[in-house]
């Protein structure tokens, strides 16, 4: 089919406003009378609450009240209830050890018993100014009884490591294997070459750049709350805040407009957005909240942290047999997602053909913030591991690491292509992705650029990676179209963008269908009286469940349309035919467009009030994007300064709606990717478990003078399992980016002995690294 | 805490306000004359998504107490757009390459590009990458914007 809008680059049109500083991010929001609210936080990675005095903190100036644990459990406040375990039908699903229910623990708004991570929130104070609330807050006293406290991840599962939960004395919440035992067994005693690597992929943040925020308006009058707050889907926010204040879910209203930047740490409900509700009834007034940078970096539910040891089994010519896989996620204090591990588990394999595998999957509590999914969840840790291995293989054993990955791929005839632990994915052209990437990367002429930099004293380092990564998510997904008469078209929808151009890019599929210009189509997102049911965005399905629900919707439109044009029109329905928003008779020039069909629907008593549908989908079935990333970095052997030369990516993201949409996914996922790679670690003291980096001073977040621009080109292999052939453009960029730079350093360097680096690969650690192997 | 009033003059327009004396510029600019395009994002100077220009200079507006603005002329991303509502030839260009996506970080972007073109009417890409280089973008991998400020320079020099 040819599309006329569908693939092309449309400005984005929510630009119009955000260009002239007049988006509404969650802190735009004020009402009159509003108060202010504060957060107490622990200070302490694991303590006993022997008792919190707020005496002091009361009569200070402003102050309205106080409110802590014991508040909330006379107020019957509820746990969130988070549904940490994936259980869509094709999610990899988990238990716990020996087929054991997974223990969850309860997410208490404010803890009595004892805190677990440092910046748990223990008591909130409001006040007439903020900063009457921060100075309160600063006497709030608490009497802790300090705990011995564990954050790493390995060291949380050994033995003897402190407790988090009295529920899990090992720390230890899942244990599920998958895969074929026996034969990964069999296959690895019969293997020629066995390679093994031990992983560790650290700690990281998502760090938006637009902080949490929340306000809470509860009205006397009606008794319902309305929570202006931004995040990854309000119609959750909705339901899980209702659930907390032990109100039914219309209640709640919350309003959640332009979003400073998601990246998976909004998905998931914070205890700060119903403790403004709750506020805001006690005081009678509204109460606002804004996380300050030191708070997010402290209470941001975080991402990634998995320990993996891997192996491969390889025959005499270097074909993959097996895989063994023993990953270990640390899902922080509180168990708030088990995404990371759940994905991750179904992509052990990579993009290669190998025949079986076998993998022990587990997750461990410790004494950190809550982890959640983060960019590209649990698919970044596992392609990190398999292309690290097999580079690692290739060096080792002597192969070409380009023959050895062309010789294991999975081919475009072995799809659908069901992998050793359960994954079927769907399509993809994986050695053509590569062929067009090594193409736009020069792949050829890096001997002469490697001389070149050689000739100024540089080292010149090439990495490379292959992926595939899973686009799963809530299912079901819901579409309004509301047809008016003034000449525009609303389209309602439950996802929720934060920079991803929902209000264009679903506007081009509507108006692609409808045959109506793009600008007549009006997205409306986020506000839960408008939006009734909606997943949300997270785990690359925005585009795809809405794409797939839109065109549902609009088919039903033009066919619950035709029946009133023929009406109006006094003509068969036979007759007519439907194009360019109108109706016309066949063969003659007697049309009506959809608005003026609106507007005699308006206004005729015998037609249906309005010309509207609500459609409903639900689809299971996951689709897997995937690609190809080459990268060159050249390093001065004499300080260990690096810079990334080159970076060059294929992807193949199914139909890209927007492409230029897909671009700046692209490009920002890389430089989101290369950001764990080479400079941020959520650092932490081990002893005391503080965390070190609390601030952008010790967090090292990607700046603009540290990339190049990036070639980067799609290999758009349409996905079968859905009517547009959508996968998904938010992940690729991330999924494979530090795998390929950390192969592109480990090139660079292996004249100096090096097998492997721990991320992030800073300046320093390559100066050591140079310094040790000369 | 006694307020102190302060006059300053923010996009043209002259404000008398009252206010604490540890209310930073920002908070002012957001709280009080109610201009929330210029955005918070770390108030400790690093993240640049407070940047303002103050007597034609950028500056980071969570740096600077409100009361050091008595006297002074400060710009916000509101006032880039000309009187008659038109964005400026800046903005347009960053609309056309896609320089934004979340957006929470470009008023900053545009504040900094600004000044830029105001210094180096043709900058290459390494003098955009610098220039911006104290403005953090979560979002684009900064290449969308190094293109857009580039499109902003050559169009000007051609005068389009």
């Amino acid at each position: 089919m040819k599309y006329q809008k569908i693939g092309q680059p449309v400005r984005r049109r929510e630009d119009a406003r955000l260009l002239k500083g007049q988006g509404r991010f969650s802190d735009d929001w004020s009402v009159d009378g509003q108060t202010y609210m504060a957060v107490v936080r622990s200070t302490y990675a694991h303590a006993f609450i022997l008792g919190i005095d707020v005496e002091v903190a009361r009569s200070m100036p402003g102050v309205l009240t106080i409110l802590t644990g014991d508040d909330a459990r006379l107020d019957n406040l509820a746990p969130i209830p988070h549904s940490p375990l994936p259980s869509t039908k094709h999610d990899m699903k988990l238990e716990g050890p020996n087929g054991s229910e997974v223990f969850i623990g309860d997410h208490t708004l404010l803890p009595t018993d004892k805190v677990r991570y440092v910046g748990e929130a223990i008591a909130i104070v409001v006040a007439e100014t903020l900063a009457q609330a921060e100075d309160a807050a600063e006497v709030v006293s608490v009497n802790y009884d300090p705990l011995p406290a564990v954050t790493d991840t390995a060291k949380a599962a050994e033995n003897g490591a402190p407790t988090i939960w009295d529920e899990v004395p090992d720390n230890i919440c899942v244990e599920t294997f998958f895969g074929d035992k026996e034969r990964t067994d069999a296959a690895f005693a019969a293997a020629q070459d066995v390679v093994e690597m031990d992983i560790v992929i650290d700690r990281v943040t998502g760090v938006p750049m637009e902080p949490r925020a929340a306000l809470g308006d509860y009205n006397l009058d009606t008794g319902r709350y309305t929570i202006y707050a931004g995040s990854g889907g309000s119609v959750r926010q909705k339901r899980e805040i209702a659930e907390v204040l032990g109100v039914e879910g219309d209640t709640v209203r919350v309003v959640s407009k332009d979003v400073g930047g998601n990246f998976g740490t909004r998905n998931r409900l914070y205890v700060e957005f119903p403790l403004v509700g709750w506020a805001s009834r006690k005081i009678g007034r509204p109460v606002k909240w804004t996380c300050d940078r030191g708070e997010s970096f402290l209470s941001d539910y975080q991402g990634r942290d998995l320990v993996t040891r891997v192996s491969l089994a390889l025959d005499d010519a270097g074909q993959f047999l097996a895989m063994r896989a023993d990953n270990l996620s640390n899902v922080g204090s509180r168990m708030v997602s088990l995404s990371p591990l759940s994905k991750g588990s179904g992509l052990i394999t990579g993009s290669y053909d190998i025949p079986v595998a076998y993998l022990r999957s587990r997750a461990v509590f410790s004494n950190t913030a809550p982890t959640n999914a983060y960019r590209s969840s649990g698919r970044p840790e596992v392609t990190f591991a398999i292309e690290r291995l097999v580079e690692t293989a290739a060096a080792e054993l002597g192969y070409d690491p380009i023959e050895l990955r062309r010789k294991n791929l999975v081919s475009s005839e072995q799809m659908p292509y069901p992998n050793a632990v359960g994954m079927t994915y769907d399509s993809g052209e994986y050695a053509k992705s590569m062929d067009m990437c090594m193409d736009l990367a020069d792949w050829r002429g890096f001997e002469t650029r490697k001389k070149e930099a050689e000739s100024r004293g540089m080292l010149l380092g090439r990495g490379f990676a292959n992926y595939v990564e899973s686009s799963i998510g809530t299912p079901r997904e819901q579409a309004e179209i509301h047809v008016r008469a003034d000449g525009h078209i609303d389209l309602v929808i439950g996802t929720q963008p934060s920079g991803q151009g929902h209000e264009t890019s679903f506007a081009q599929v509507a108006a692609e269908w409808l045959g109506v210009p793009v600008n007549t189509i009006s997205v409306i997102v986020g506000d839960t009286d408008l939006v009734k049911v909606g997943g949300g965005s997270h785990s690359g399905r925005s585009m795809r469940m809405a794409g797939t629900v839109i065109v549902k919707a609009a088919d039903e439109l033009i066919e619950k349309s035709k029946k009133l044009a023929a009406v109006v029109l006094e003509a068969a329905e036979t007759d007519l035919e439907f194009h360019d928003g109108k109706f016309q008779v066949v063969g003659t020039d007697r049309e009506i467009s959809l608005y003026a069909l609106a507007e005699v629907v308006g206004r005729r008593s015998d037609l249906p009030e309005k010309l509207s549908v609500i459609e409903d989908n639900v689809m299971e079935t996951p689709v897997f994007p995937n690609g190809c990333h080459i990268c060159e970095i050249e390093i001065d052997p004499v300080s260990g300064a690096y810079k990334i030369a080159r970076y060059t990516t294929v992807d193949d993201v199914g139909r890209a709606i927007n492409p230029l949409i897909v671009d700046g996914q692209t490009h920002g996922g890389i430089v989101q990717g290369a950001g764990e790679a080479l400079g941020e670690l959520c650092a932490m003291d081990p002893e005391s478990g503080q965390p070190l980096a609390g601030s952008f001073m010790d967090y090292h977040m990607p700046r603009a003078d540290e990339y190049p621009s990036f070639k980067t080109e799609l290999n758009e292999v349409p996905s079968p399992t859905n009517p547009l052939g959508v996968k998904a453009g938010g992940e690729g960029g991330t999924t494979p980016a530090l795998a390929v730079l950390v192969n592109g350093f480990v090139d660079a360097l292996r004249p100096f002995g090096v097998r492997d680096i721990q991320m992030p690969v800073t300046p320093r650690k390559v100066w050591e690294l140079i310094k040790a192997g000369s | 805490m006694k307020e102190i009033e302060v006059t300053l003059t923010v996009n043209k327009r002259v404000h008398t306000v009252n206010v604490a004396p540890r209310m930073t510029l920002v908070d002012c600019l957001r709280d009080i004359l109610r201009l929330t395009g210029t955005h918070v994002g770390c108030e400790h100077g690093v993240c640049g998504a407070c940047s303002v220009m103050f007597d034609g200079e950028p500056v980071r507006s969570c740096l600077m107490f409100a009361v050091q603005a008595e006297g002074h002329e400060i710009t916000t991303v509101e006032g880039l757009v000309g009187e008659d509502g038109e964005i400026s030839d800046l903005q347009d260009s960053f609309w056309e390459c896609h320089a934004m996506q979340c957006g929470y970080c470009t008023p900053g972007m545009l504040i900094s590009s600004h000044a830029l073109l105001m210094e180096n009417p043709s900058p290459d890409d390494h003098d955009i990458r610098e220039a911006i280089s104290g403005n953090l973008c979560r979002c684009t991998g900064y290449q969308q914007i190094v293109e857009a400020v580039k499109m902003a320079a050559e169009r000007r020099q051609e005068g389009l």
